[in-house]
């Protein structure tokens, strides 16, 4: 397997991990002790997990245009 | 005598040699770290209940380590695209991010640690406790800010509480026992301080190999590009372990 | 494509390209496969002979508990001090001793000699290689073993001498000893494991990447796959005891409590501890690293029988492929049984349940193996040279060994044997007449490709009946005495439990099976004796044995015989071909019985 493959599996376990931190933040919020902070990480975690995924796609889509990697 | 396939691949395996070598390496370090997180489920599962702490670690901090770390990952990459390119001033740059992000991590991981090895738990002779961030010291008192507590149950969960900062002064003749946050302090810390130790200093392992390809090390790309590449691409599949290690001690330390 | 040639120097075979190296280059910092593979083996013949040594005081002490160690005795009073007062060995040297012993025969000799030595020396000329394939890394592999052994030499001279919680350092015994020297054990294991993780890094890529054109993996030497496999055992399970060794170390030195549990009394006080943790995890760690090593120790042993006895019986190894699956199915099934070392522990019956069930299952593929490697002798005209010997002798000793482990795997017979001599003597069989007689056997084959002589037959055939008579002598009693229930580690050898000290008391040991003991002893003095033809035939035959008269004496078909004779830094002449499997003996149609796997078709 070689760096790019490796790197695939990186963000895809990166995304995994942003959207478990999110999920379980909000969860964390919606409770009756939830605090700011919560939501706060929560969104961060969200927002991160979308954006790790926008990088993704973008990488894919690179890795088929350049033929040299 | 050369040794076959140190640059080219072998054309039935498809691989060189180094990248057949560090899958192997890698292999054996997802069996150490293997050991020590199936060390941390027992101890954690044996833990009696409402023993475990939660909240002792900064998340932001955490959060903010894990999206250097993965920073630097696409920066290692992007540093052996632009070999793969034949860009050396490219190179040059990505990989010099990468070193200073690694070096950024470690910073934060050491703020971190200094904030642990600063915070004490003493026990007075008269039963109460009081736990805090150390500010001073005489010979006859020691100066906290932070609060008392009547159990040590107390201390266990911290999520959601807000920090104290009261300054508390402890005569010192009054203390029983006074105990820092390192890692003999309790189990979750003793597996805390060895499980990122042992991550950073596979960090400052793939630092030094990362600035040795970046300095002395690139000598080599003028007289063997394609090997250098093969270098920069080895030291990368470390790196992406490393930084996957971190990933998995994320949420287990600082999350749950 | 003959490499066949007169023996002439190596200094002459020199290829032109490679340029002259002083002393150090080439003896000592040497990055070539082969001088590193000697300097393991040489450093592992000694570490093994200095483990018996230790053993041969041990033996006197627990024959004669109590009374001075003659001939040495006065020396262990003079370097070790108060622990050897008067030459007589207190219970704290007994246990380091007994704890080095076992460190000492299993991680600085039996594995770097099979793994380190055979598998540098002989895997890439096997293969058709001129060298490992990271030469740098295997100059380092060797270097930090011998850091590993220094420092565990040392600490038998720190104050309080070397560990003593045993080779399995279970904790909280390791941790609660109040010396340093399992400090230094835990260091110097973290050199070895890092040494042979390196090592076996090394030996896999170079299997994997640098066999010869047209060496395809089914015509691969036995003894390939056999190292193949002990070293994915050692790449996968050492890391573990890496990261229990680490633990443990923070345990004696930062104050952890990773296997210390709450609550938990050092000479009757509460230790000052956090608690909370598991003396199990140790256990398990330890044992998860520790049933694979049992195969890095017998692998690499049934690799050399079966290049020995193939080359000896003139005819093919049978059933090949079925050797080549049971030691694959050995390794990856060693991976699963090592509770069967903790049936004692109260972890569960169901887990016990399962663990039984696997140490049955690879119990199979060994007996495959032996079976395959017995029938090979069958119709065979057998040539009786001194490594056939020692390869004949390996079968019903390894048998041994194998089957009087069955009574340990089911954990109802095990409550009764556990821990007694009864494991020492199942255990020795498979190490000591086994794996060492290979070793033994590997080094009378190979010599003459390594040096260029023979050594001496007669004197070799001395030394084997000498081994074979007193090897059984030793181990063969202990199997009574573990029957009897006499326990292992007792610096006093079971004294205390006399029917003379405890009378009346139901189990107590009886006069005649202390008196095996003693037995014991003159035996292992007589195995000691054994040796010395060894020695003094090996440094000898360097020097004085006969030279060989061709590259290929025992006219034999894997490549390693097709180079010069010794192997010139490089190994080949050109780089060789391979047209067949590896074992193409008194095929039909050819004037010779044997046909070299470099030799063309036709």
């Amino acid at each position: 397997m070689s760096l790019k493959a490796v790197h695939l599996v990186f963000v895809t376990a990166l995304s995994a991990l942003c959207a478990g931190l999110a999920v379980w933040k909000l969860v964390d919020f919606f409770r009756p002790t939830g605090q700011a902070g919560d939501l706060a990480l929560g969104v961060v975690g969200l927002l991160c997990a979308a954006g790790v995924v926008v990088y993704g796609r973008y990488f894919l889509k690179k890795l088929k245009s350049v033929g040299y990697l | 005598m050369d040794i076959p396939y140190t640059v080219q691949p072998r054309p039935d395996t498809g691989v060189y040699n180094a990248k057949v070598g560090m899958w192997l390496f890698l292999a054996s370090e997802v069996m150490l770290f293997g050991g020590l997180f199936s060390a941390y489920i027992l101890l954690r599962v044996a833990a009696p209940e409402g023993t475990w702490p939660h909240g002792w670690l900064s998340i932001p901090l955490g959060t903010l380590n894990t999206l250097i770390l993965a920073l630097s990952a696409v920066t290692v990459l992007l540093a052996w695209a632009a070999c793969k390119a034949r860009m050396f001033d490219r190179y040059k740059f990505f990989q010099g991010i990468t070193l200073l992000l690694g070096v950024i991590f470690l910073g934060i991981k050491g703020y971190e640690y200094h904030d642990k090895l600063t915070h004490y738990t003493v026990v007075l002779k008269d039963g109460r406790i009081a736990d805090g961030h150390w500010v001073s010291a005489t010979p006859s008192e020691v100066v906290l800010k932070g609060e008392f507590v009547a159990e040590r149950s107390e201390l266990a969960d911290r999520r959601g509480r807000a920090k104290a900062h009261e300054e508390i002064r402890l005569a010192r003749d009054q203390v029983q026992k006074m105990q820092v946050y390192g890692p003999a302090y309790n189990t979750y810390l003793a597996l805390y301080f060895t499980m990122t130790g042992l991550h950073g200093l596979h960090v400052l392992g793939g630092l030094v190999v990362f600035a040795f390809l970046w300095g002395p090390g690139s000598r080599l790309w003028k007289t063997d590009p394609d090997r250098f590449t093969n270098r920069v691409e080895v030291a990368g599949l470390f790196w992406h372990f490393v930084d996957l290690v971190w990933i998995f001690l994320f949420p287990v330390l600082y999350l749950t | 494509m003959q490499a066949t040639s007169p023996a002439i120097p190596a200094s002459t075979h020199h290829p032109a390209h490679h340029p002259e190296t002083g002393f150090w280059r080439t003896y000592i910092f040497s990055t070539d496969h082969k001088v590193i593979g000697i300097q393991y083996g040489i450093t592992a013949l000694c570490f093994l002979f200095f483990g018996f040594l230790l053993m041969l005081m041990m033996r006197w002490q627990i024959a004669h508990p109590g009374e001075p160690v003659p001939i040495v005795g006065p020396l262990l009073a003079a370097v070790l001090g108060d622990v050897a007062a008067r030459g007589v060995m207190s219970p704290d040297l007994y246990n380091s001793f007994g704890a080095m012993h076992g460190t000492i025969m299993v991680f600085l000799g039996v594995v770097p000699l099979a793994v380190g030595a055979y598998g540098n020396y002989l895997v890439p000329l096997q293969i058709g290689a001129n060298d490992m394939a990271f030469p740098r890394l295997n100059m380092m592999s060797y270097q930090l073993y011998f850091l590993g052994g220094i420092v565990m030499l040392t600490s038998f001279f720190i104050p309080g001498g070397a560990a003593q919680a045993g080779w399995t350092s279970y904790s909280p015994l390791a941790t609660a000893i109040p010396t340093d020297g399992q400090t230094f054990w835990l260091i110097g294991m973290v050199f070895l494991i890092t040494s042979s993780l390196l090592g076996s890094v090394n030996l896999i890529t170079t299997i994997i990447q640098l066999r010869a054109p047209g060496l395809t993996w089914m015509r691969l030497p036995f003894f390939v796959w056999a190292q193949f496999t002990a070293s994915f055992l050692l790449l996968l399970a050492f890391p573990p005891l890496e990261t229990a060794g680490i633990l443990q170390l923070m345990d004696k030195l930062a104050g952890t409590s990773f296997f210390l549990p709450t609550g938990l009394a050092i000479g009757g006080k509460l230790a000052d501890i956090s608690g909370g943790g598991s003396p199990l995890l140790w256990q398990h760690l330890f044992w998860f690293l520790a049933h694979p090593e049992v195969y890095v120790l017998i692998l690499p042993a049934m690799g050399i029988i079966g290049e020995i006895i193939a080359n000896n019986t003139r005819k093919p190894l049978w059933g090949y492929k079925s050797l080549v699956f049971s030691v694959l199915m050995i390794g990856f099934i060693s991976f699963l049984v090592w509770a069967h070392h903790m049936y004692l522990t109260g972890m569960g019956t169901r887990i016990s349940a399962f663990f039984q069930t696997t140490t049955m299952i690879i119990s199979i593929p060994s007996v495959i193996i032996l079976t395959a490697l017995l029938i090979s002798l069958w119709g065979g005209s057998i040539r009786f040279n001194t490594p056939m010997l020692f390869a004949l002798a390996f079968l019903p000793m390894f048998g041994i060994g194998g089957l009087t482990g069955l009574p340990l795997g089911f954990s109802a017979s095990d409550i009764h044997l556990h821990d007694t001599y009864y494991v020492i003597g199942h255990f020795h069989y498979v190490v000591a007449p086994g794996t060492i007689f290979a070793l033994f056997a590997g080094i009378y084959y190979w010599f003459p490709k390594i040096t260029g002589r023979r050594m001496n037959e007669y004197w070799g055939k001395v030394h084997f009946w000498g081994s074979l008579l007193f090897m059984n002598l030793i181990f063969m009693p202990m199997f009574v005495q573990g029957l009897a229930g006499m326990l292992r580690r007792m610096s006093d050898g079971g004294l205390q439990y006399s029917a003379a000290k405890v009378p009346g008391v139901a189990g107590a040991l009886s006069g005649p099976i202390l008196g095996l003991n003693n037995f014991i002893l003159w035996a292992a003095a007589g195995l000691a004796i054994a040796q010395i033809p060894f020695i003094i035939n090996f440094f000898w035959s360097i020097a004085k044995g006969q030279p060989v008269r061709s590259d290929n004496p025992w006219e034999a078909t894997t490549l390693e015989w097709q180079t010069p004779t010794p192997p010139p830094h490089g190994n080949f002449l050109k780089p060789p071909q391979v047209y067949r499997g590896p074992y193409e003996y008194s095929l039909p149609g050819y004037d010779k019985d044997y046909v070299p796997q470099n030799q063309p078709p036709g």
